[in-house]
């Protein structure tokens, strides 16, 4: 879940509540769903949040979202904006993997540390959630005053270009350096350069946006030191790269919205495609951006009653939705609905049922009295569960204790550690002389671990590793379970062959085939399955001493007393007898 | 008269004249004292002996009082001390004489406590003046606390009262039983008393021979520990399970089965998760190394990718996020039992379902995260949902608190929290049983119309979901969750573990 590290000081500030204490904020901010996760070494307040409002990703956002709280501000707010100036020109050259670019610029900004501190947390939280790590958007931030912009073309007002160029096609000084680098460099040599470098190494051309000087960003990597933003700053270039233009420009948007907060104006670019140039085709040609469109919705009165479980008064209705920063107009007649308007800031937005929340929150669900619903429904267990009980009950009986094992294992416990190899399977299940547990594996496709690599293909070997665990433990140690087991099998849908086996095992000194066989007669009794065990090979098992289990002739899984070098392997001190069996075989 | 063995040895022990100690007739006889006592009393109760009680105080040294032994009571030492420094003439500065008597910490205060009290000296304005005629030798404490050390008695009974108030002595009280034959027994001996034979085991042959109603049973130890016997038992997970299945079908749910590994289109995608939503990337899932699945219903595909990519209804939006129908296809080890939900509330597990409907599931799920005493890589989620027209909030929060009441946890609140695929959400919160702690007991919401219309449900669906293990932890108080579930599990832990119901 995202975190937001807030001034109280500046909440205070944005807020206009200079009397509220840090302990009355985190309690107001509680009721909004910021969890207070602590403070931090800057003594900011720090706050967990679910990932729907990343418009409270900074200080400004969580302050707007408080006044529409205390109710000192109500429905849509979207700040005015200026007409262009500067021109964001999309070169030809544009890598195809990252095609879209939007911006601002913002003027009359007053940053002290702390801003600027903000800026630039919101503008990482933005990377890490939406951005999803810079692959999707990412954000240059530049002091304008260090872009020069000259008219590309006649008549044309000052621009910046974006373009794609070679890995080692330009040399310029990134952040954090003092040295010349090609954007190839930089990925190589450069510690942010090293953390990024995923997301554009495979691009033929690497994404770069010039000025009249030459390269001075390097998106999504990092920007050039010679536009570095400081609390000097008075004047901001805003850009955006991704490889999706609607979330690009709400990234953009959330950042107009804190930087106007702080009392900056925002002022429009213009977003022209050269030709040849991707341009994003729901959005038209030429773009001007920011994109501070409002959005609509229309959600029914009676919606919003049957959801909530509330008779409300439509004035009601229009309150919470003006408390929880939206616009509404309704219209009185057989049905009443009403028209919602949503900052564009809100990105979280999706459907009508959304509004429904907003309007649920802003009554108070706890304020919401829970009944039992009228609804007659009759319940059941599962016959496959009822039957794993049944025989559950079975062995507990017998003296096993019950296990549950993983499902996961590694192909060592799964085949070596039990003499058998992957590929033998088809089981005695098949009666074909295949060996229980020789199936051929469900791997992992990207372990990361090497006791979790695959699915097991059999029980046993699960019992043996507990057994091996318990050395140190009395014995008798009478251990059965009835598990999941998989293999591969192209067959299913899925392809994978799912089933559950019953495996049980008998550690004690006089362990014997007799004793594992005496056990499994009792639960076939109790079923009134018959059984036969014709004699049979298996490598986990002592040769003559092992036998297939046949249930109601059906070859269906297999028994014996476990060979010396599989429990000497496993550092067991006593003979063990076990079986292992699929099942069905009981139904 | 026939008398067990026992009771007629010991009733040979005691004596028509004099009074006999427990102790000495289980010296005699040989009898372990707890026998020779239990005899005893059973003797009595047939009016062959009287048994009299004596209680007495027995006084032990404490380890100050030991210590004291060896270096004398701190108010002699400071008598001693002031004496060398002339006090016997002419008052002195009380910090030269406790230097000098090298008395350190509580010592000194005991000292200047005490020295008064035994009229050893007086303490004026700092200055302490001792009486030269005081005689610590003959000081009846000091000479107590010598007696113990010897391992004498000490008879005066308010000279251990008041080494018992300083905490030199221990003062304990011990019971002292002893015999007399009474003249019924005097007679019984002289008519002949004869021991009745004692068996140890009730046998076929003295059932059927009738002798087991002239025999004596030889006596148990009942109190000692018997050798262990351990039985099976069910998994202690598994009884949480049991107990959550009780609960669910008893409150009108059905159970729901399918499979572990199940494509993303089952597990994510008819969730309305992104493609790219964080929790879909390969760190948090186990992608198989399978064929993608073949068989999933394209009308189906097509409305999930519609829901994805442009939204659910007139005025819904889609994601702005990359959707593809290969990804949707891969298999996956389920991250979570929802992809049953799904499979159910689309009638692809059976038959199509009509409102109402209540359905649950307690299954194994599978996820990346960092092993630690409450986190593992599989662990059984506990699944649940409702299907009604017009369900509310309020039915939501209704359900939760019934089903959770029926684990002791009361005043359950709910937090508005964020998913994609229900809205609204809560998180749901309760009380520990036993500390108190306010704790995350689930997840739940109503499904998003993106969820529920691609699924062709035109009705309301809530859900809500838990880790098995967390309540479990609840009710059994493990602390460890990998003491519990998997093959590290301690066979111990699971023998002993107590029994939930």
């Amino acid at each position: 879940m995202p975190v937001v590290d807030v001034d109280p000081d500046a909440l205070r500030g944005l807020t206009g509540r200079t009397d509220k204490t840090d302990e009355e904020f985190r309690e107001d901010l509680f009721g909004l769903g910021l969890e207070f996760e602590g403070e931090t070494d800057d003594g900011d307040l720090r706050f967990e949040f679910a990932p729907d409002r990343l418009d409270r990703l900074s200080v400004e956002g969580v302050a707007r979202s408080l006044r529409y709280h205390y109710g000192d501000d109500r429905g849509v707010y979207v700040p005015d904006t200026n007409d262009a100036e500067w021109t964001i020109e999309v070169d030809e050259s544009v890598p195809d993997e990252r095609p879209y670019v939007t911006g601002a610029v913002v003027r009359g900004v007053d940053l002290d540390e702390a801003g600027l501190e903000s800026l630039i947390q919101l503008q990482e939280k933005l990377h890490a959630t939406m951005g999803r790590g810079r692959a999707k958007g990412a954000i240059g931030i530049h002091d304008l005053a260090m872009v020069k912009g000259a008219p590309l073309r006649e008549g044309a007002e000052r621009s910046i270009t974006y373009r794609g160029i070679e890995p080692d096609g330009e040399t310029f000084v990134p952040l954090d350096s003092t040295d010349e680098l090609t954007p190839a460099e930089v990925l190589e040599e450069h510690d942010t350069g090293r953390t990024y470098a995923d997301i554009v190494s495979e691009y033929d051309r690497y994404p770069a946006i010039y000025d009249e000087l030459g390269l001075f960003s390097f998106p999504p990597v990092i920007n050039g030191r010679r536009t570095e933003v400081d609390t000097e700053s008075r004047e901001l270039l805003v850009e955006l790269t991704g490889t999706d233009q609607w979330t690009i420009d709400k990234m953009c948007t959330i950042v107009c919205y804190a930087l106007s907060a702080r009392g900056a104006t925002i002022e429009e670019v213009e977003i022209a495609y050269a030709d040849g140039a991707t341009h994003p085709e729901e959005y038209g040609s030429d773009l001007v951006r920011p994109n501070l469109e409002i959005d609509e919705k229309s959600v029914t009165h009676d919606r919003i009653e049957t959801l909530l479980g509330v008779d409300f008064e439509p004035e009601e209705i229009v309150d919470c939705f003006e408390r929880s920063g939206l616009d509404a107009t309704y219209s009185l007649g057989e049905e009443v609905t009403y028209d919602v308007e949503i900052p564009p800031y809100r990105v979280d937005v999706l459907h009508p049922l959304d509004l429904v929340d907003d309007v649920g929150r802003a009554h108070g669900f706890d304020r919401l009295e829970p009944r039992y619903p009228d609804a007659g429904t009759v319940g059941g267990r599962h016959e496959r569960t009822r039957l794993e009980d049944a025989v559950r009950t079975s062995l507990v009986g017998l003296g096993f204790e019950d296990l549950l094992n993983f499902h996961m294992t590694s192909g060592e416990e799964n085949y070596d550690r039990m003499r058998i190899e992957p590929g033998t399977g088809g089981a005695a299940v098949d009666g074909d002389g295949g060996v229980l547990g020789g199936g051929d594996p469900v791997e992992i496709t990207e372990p990361y671990s090497e006791e979790y690599t695959q699915l097991r293909t059999w029980a046993l070997p699960s019992l043996l590793i507990l057994l091996e665990g318990n050395t140190h433990n009395a014995y008798p140690q009478d251990v059965a379970e009835i598990g999941f087991v998989a293999e591969r099998d192209e067959a299913e849908n899925t392809g994978v062959a799912e089933s559950r086996h019953v495996a049980g095992a008998v550690a004690r000194r006089d362990a014997s085939y007799e004793a594992a066989k005496g056990r499994l007669q009792a639960v076939c009794d109790d079923f009134g399955a018959d059984l036969e065990t014709p004699r049979t090979d298996h490598p986990t098992f002592i040769d003559g001493r092992t036998a297939g289990v046949v249930v109601d002739g059906e070859s269906v899984g297999v028994i014996g007393e476990v060979h010396p070098e599989v429990l000497v392997e496993h550092d067991l001190e006593v003979p063990v007898a076990a079986f292992e069996f699929d099942l069905d075989a009981l139904r | 008269m026939r008398l067990p063995e026992r009771q007629l040895a010991v009733l040979e022990a005691a004596s028509a004249t004099d009074e006999r100690t427990m102790d000495e007739i289980a010296a005699e006889t040989g009898l372990k004292p707890e026998t020779v006592t239990g005899a005893a009393f059973d003797l009595r109760d047939e009016g062959l002996l009287t048994v009299t009680e004596t209680t007495t105080e027995v006084a032990e040294l404490t380890e100050e009082g030991r210590e004291y032994v060896a270096e004398g009571l701190p108010e002699t030492r400071l008598y001693r001390a002031a004496v060398d420094a002339g006090a016997a003439d002419e008052a002195v500065s009380m910090g030269e004489v406790i230097g000098r008597a090298d008395l350190a910490g509580p010592e000194v205060d005991i000292a200047l406590a005490n020295l008064p009290r035994k009229g050893f000296g007086t303490i004026d304005s700092g200055e302490l003046a001792v009486d030269p005629d005081a005689d610590p030798d003959a000081d009846p404490e000091a000479a107590a606390l010598e007696t113990l050390a010897d391992g004498g008695r000490v008879d005066d009974a308010s000279v251990l009262d008041r080494l018992a108030s300083r905490g030199l002595v221990d003062l304990a009280e011990h019971t002292t039983r002893a015999v007399m034959l009474t003249d019924a027994a005097v007679d019984a001996l002289m008519e002949g008393v004869e021991a009745a034979e004692t068996v140890g085991q009730v046998t076929p042959d003295l059932l059927a021979s009738g002798t087991w109603a002239d025999v004596e049973f030889a006596e148990y130890n009942v109190e000692a520990d018997a050798p262990a016997v351990e039985g099976g038992r069910k998994h202690v997970l598994r009884r949480t399970a049991d107990r959550v299945k009780d609960v669910l079908v008893g409150m009108g749910f059905q159970e729901m089965e399918g499979p572990h590994a199940d494509s993303d289109f089952w597990i994510n995608d008819c969730l309305f998760m992104p493609q790219d939503h964080p929790a879909r990337t390969h760190w948090d899932r186990f992608a198989l190394d399978v064929e993608p699945m073949a068989e999933i219903p394209e009308a189906l595909i097509d409305r999930v990718e519609t829901a994805h990519r442009d939204g659910w209804g007139e005025d819904g939006d889609g994601y702005h996020s990359p959707w593809s129908e290969e990804f949707a296809r891969e298999v996956a080890l389920r991250g979570h039992t929802t992809s049953l939900s799904m499979r159910y509330l689309s009638g692809y597990a059976g038959a199509e379902l009509e409102p109402p409907q209540r359905y649950f599931s307690v299954e194994k799920v599978y996820r990346n995260d960092t092993l630690d005493p409450t986190h593992l890589l599989e662990f059984f989620q506990i699944e649940g949902w409702v299907m009604a027209e017009d369900l509310s909030v309020r039915d939501l929060m209704g359900t939760f608190e019934e089903f959770y009441r029926q684990f002791g946890i009361t005043d359950i609140r709910f937090k508005p929290h964020y998913n994609p695929y229900t809205e609204p959400s809560f998180e749901l919160f309760g009380d520990h049983p036993e500390t108190g702690e306010e704790i995350e007991i689930g997840n739940s919401g109503i499904f998003r119309e993106e969820v529920t219309g691609p699924l062709g449900v035109d009705c309301d669906v809530m859900a809500w979901g838990l880790a098995l293990e967390r309540l479990a932890m609840l009710t059994t108080g493990a602390e460890d969750i990998r003491d519990l579930h998997g093959t590290l599990a301690d066979i111990d832990f699971l023998r002993n573990a107590e029994v939930s119901y």
